[in-house]
């Protein structure tokens, strides 16, 4: 009788767990299923502020008129979403600027197709900054010399312009120590002191400035006030193969850009569809700008600050990698 | 002469399959052009270029040392512990729906608690370290203890055997095979936290540069990083056998002598 | 006795729950980083209430499930192939040695490759990790074969298939099955990582949106849940193997049930 008990419970567990679970599309390899003239296009995405367009276009329908069905997935970063783009596992991937320059640069085939975030390029109230903890003695980005710095990844996009920042206020870039931790972790990294300071994108600096701490530099806005912090990319094949798809897929992009631009509200929104922001850091976000196209000057500029801090053997072909 | 056969055998079995494989990967990935999957003709070519003297002293030591810690003290807790929860059934009882709690909660997740306790140095990785590793040890110790020989365990009641003697002579020996078998998966475990632990807030070690090298796209660099990994807990594996074999010598001896009498 | 040890087993619990409120409350760490329980209860409830965490955890447990299967089977019959089969071991034993350490996480860029984020790259990460426990409990339990009982059924004539049968096995299964604990355990702390960095539907890719969003209470509302999850199956593990081992020295203690 037990016995039958167990067999039975065990049985159930897993009917249960097998009917709870989200039935996925069975893996069919067929990229272009055309079911009633729409494609489901695969895009990999990090759970942030940042893709807030994509999930409005996708409401608003800016993809559906073009024919798009997109199927969004949460990915942890770039370290999983640009091995999937390159092995056809997403169509389309959303990775910061740094990261497709270095993997150019490695001549992994990437190529970048719309713009993905901006910097609001005012100082002091950017997306994201250098910030310090509450009664901290840093006043400027120079204070950070010899001091521990928290970055999300070592050698990319926040070493590359927090050198830039202490650059810029006279400081010497290369007396600084960056210490890599998620964003997540920053506020209480800062709070714990163990860091001094941290290069740090909403929502985490919300959190530090809810708790009284500060900015003593907007990182991004040092290296140039339009710069383009990431964009949405595919793979090379992948753009060669379907150059249909990808032109509406830049255009509902482009208009999904500027519509999250101009509609700040929708964007608070449906940012609470995909996070888990609690409302009391929702209303303090600072959001970012959403241009429609990506600013090559300011590219290029993170390419020479990239090739100065030694992040590439060789500068990257930005003619390979920009739409 | 017999013997010089004997270990020539061994070696040709020790060497043939990973030969055999390699030979395989080797010429199934020579004509790969794709990034991710480089031939194994080109990771072989990398690997003295990346892992110099000075990356070995400067990354694979700091590594390893943090891994030493962290494994020592899951031993010794494992095993002090697995000890007294295997002794009295009361505090197993009381204790286990806790450990298996906290089991059960991934790594990856239990590094930014660690952090708030530890702080961000060697100290934050050991002890990831030391909370993986000390799983298998401790539930195997459990286990050897409970199983302990209840003739035995009147014989040496009899003969007055109590405490601490009890403890070295009976328990902890029959226990041993089973320690052993945990204290080996903690081993493996801990190489995995090692890799684990250096993801975060590190600035050197051989997990922190494996995961530079895949960031930076230097794929082969990375290849060569996970082969190194692989090398390394083959060492550590050999290494823990001889350790093994000397302290369950009386082990596989009896096992052997009643072979031979059969 | 039965009441008794889960009585117990509740009253540690009990006290865990309670320095979980304590500590925060006391100032050791931060409220903010290091919710006391009560606030994390909190967000327990409202995950309860939600429908997509159910999808979540049905997805986590199908990968758990079918991994474990995958692996425990697998284990089984490689162990007592390659402990049976002479030789076989011997020409095994290095390029086992040199494939268990290799971290499942040094393999997520490779799952990803190969499957995306779908159930399969999970389900590779899973299986690689619990395969190794199995297998590795197998050869352990085989290797504790008595010499003696051996050479009996030999003499007797039994044959292979009886041997592995009767003496083998028998043996052997005390190992198997903290191996298929082991691997139980693993199983899931691997899925739930897996989900967490890859990003495959599951509660790791709930935690990581809970992180990535500063939403505190509700990460560790969801680390609560993965260890209940874990209590749970050591719980069934620990059933299963009272029935499979009630003959063996090491249960023979304990009142029947």
């Amino acid at each position: 009788m037990r016995r039958l008990l167990i067999g039975l419970t065990a049985g159930a567990v897993l009917a249960a767990a097998t009917a709870c679970g989200s039935s996925d599309s069975s893996g069919s390899d067929d990229k272009d299923k055309a079911s009633g003239g729409t494609t489901t296009i695969k895009v990999g995405v990090i759970p942030i502020v940042d893709v807030a367009p994509m999930y409005l276009g996708e409401k608003k329908g800016f993809y559906s008129k073009r024919g798009i069905k997109l199927s969004l997935t949460s990915a942890q970063g770039g370290a999983a979403i640009v091995p999937g783009v390159v092995a056809d596992q997403f169509d389309f991937g959303f990775s910061n600027t740094t990261s497709l320059l270095i993997a150019r640069s490695k001549n992994v085939p990437v190529k970048a197709v719309a713009n993905g975030v901006a910097s609001t390029g005012k100082q002091k109230a950017d997306f994201a900054e250098l910030a310090v903890k509450k009664g901290s003695p840093l006043k400027s980005a120079k204070d950070v010399e010899g001091k521990k710095v928290a970055v999300n990844t070592l050698n990319n996009i926040c070493d590359t312009s927090v050198n830039e920042s202490v650059r810029k206020d006279g400081g010497d870039p290369s007396e600084v120590k960056f210490v890599e931790m998620p964003f997540d972790q920053m506020p209480a990294a800062l709070a714990g002191g163990q860091v001094d300071a941290a290069c740090v994108v909403e929502p985490a600096l919300a959190t530090i400035k809810s708790q009284g701490g500060t900015s003593i530099a907007s990182l991004f806005v040092d290296v140039s006030p339009d710069l383009t912090v990431a964009m949405y990319f595919t793979s090379e094949r992948y753009a060669q193969k379907n150059p249909g798809m990808v032109k509406k897929f830049q255009e509902a992009t482009a208009e999904s850009l500027e519509y999250a631009d101009s509609h700040p509200e929708e964007v608070r929104e449906i940012i609470t569809t995909y996070t888990k922001i609690p409302d009391t850091l929702l209303e303090q976000l600072t959001l970012p700008r959403w241009p429609a196209e990506p600013d090559r000057a300011s590219i290029e500029r993170l390419a020479e600050l990239g090739q100065q801090d030694g992040l590439f053997d060789k500068a990257p072909d930005l003619d390979k990698l920009l739409p | 002469m017999r013997g010089v056969e004997a270990v020539l055998l061994r070696l040709l079995l020790v060497v043939a399959l990973p030969a055999l494989l390699v030979v395989v990967w080797w010429f199934a990935s020579d004509d790969s052009t794709d990034v991710y999957w480089p031939p194994l003709r080109t990771i072989l070519t990398t690997f003295p270029d990346v892992w110099t003297g000075e990356r070995l002293r400067g990354d694979v030591l700091p590594s390893l040392l943090r891994l030493t810690a962290g494994y020592a003290c899951a031993a010794v807790a494992g095993v002090a512990l697995g000890t007294v929860i295997g002794s009295y059934r009361r505090v197993r009882a009381v204790c286990e729906p806790v450990l298996e709690f906290l089991r059960a909660v991934p790594p990856p997740v239990l590094v930014p608690v660690i952090m708030l306790f530890a702080g961000i140095g060697d100290t934050m990785k050991i002890a990831v370290i030391a909370s993986g590793c000390v799983w298998p040890i401790l539930l195997n110790t459990v286990e050897g203890v409970r199983a302990v020989d209840s003739v035995m365990s009147e014989t040496a009641r009899s003969y007055g055997i109590t405490g601490p003697a009890r403890l070295r002579h009976l328990v902890l020996r029959s226990a041993s095979p089973q320690i052993f078998a945990g204290l080996r998966q903690a081993l493996s475990i801990g190489i995995i936290l090692m890799v684990i632990s250096e993801m975060f807030a590190a600035s050197n070690g051989l997990g922190f540069t494996i995961v530079q090298f895949q960031r930076g796209f230097a794929i082969p660099d990375m290849w060569t990083g996970i082969l190194l990994l692989g090398l390394l807990g083959f060492v550590l594996s050999v290494v823990f056998r001889l350790v093994e074999r000397r302290a369950l010598g009386w082990y596989h001896g009896r096992r052997d002598a009643s072979r031979r009498s059969s | 006795m039965r009441g008794a040890n889960a009585l117990l087993g509740a009253s540690g619990l009990a006290a865990f729950l309670a320095l979980g409120e304590a500590v925060p409350r006391l100032g050791v760490v931060d409220e903010d980083y290091f919710p006391p329980t009560s606030r994390i209860a909190d967000a327990f409830a409202t995950e309860l209430a939600d429908e997509a965490f159910w999808t979540a955890l049905g997805d986590t447990l199908t990968g758990w499930a079918l991994g474990l299967v995958i692996a425990v089977t697998a284990g089984i019959l490689a162990g007592v192939l390659i402990s049976v089969t002479p030789y076989l071991r011997e020409a095994t034993a290095s390029t086992i040695e040199f494939l268990r350490p290799i971290p499942s996480v040094a393999l997520i860029p490779l799952a990803v490759l190969l499957y995306g984020t779908e159930l399969r790259s999970v389900l590779l990460l899973v299986v690689y990790a619990s395969f190794w426990q199995v297998l590795v409990q197998v050869m352990y339990g085989v290797q504790d074969v008595d010499p003696v009982a051996e050479e009996t059924a030999r003499s007797y004539g039994l044959g292979t298939w009886a041997r592995i049968r009767h003496v083998l096995w028998p043996t052997a299964l005390p190992y198997v099955m903290t191996g298929v604990r082991l691997a139980a355990a693993v199983a899931l702390i691997l899925a739930v990582t897996a989900e967490l960095v890859i990003g495959a539907p599951g509660l790791g890719a709930r935690i990581a949106v809970a992180q990535t969003s500063q939403a505190v209470p509700e990460m560790y509302a969801l680390v609560v849940v993965t260890g209940l999850l874990g209590l749970l199956i050591n719980v069934g593990a620990r059933t299963v193997e009272r029935r499979a081992l009630a003959w063996h020295q090491s249960v023979r203690g304990e009142v029947a049930v």
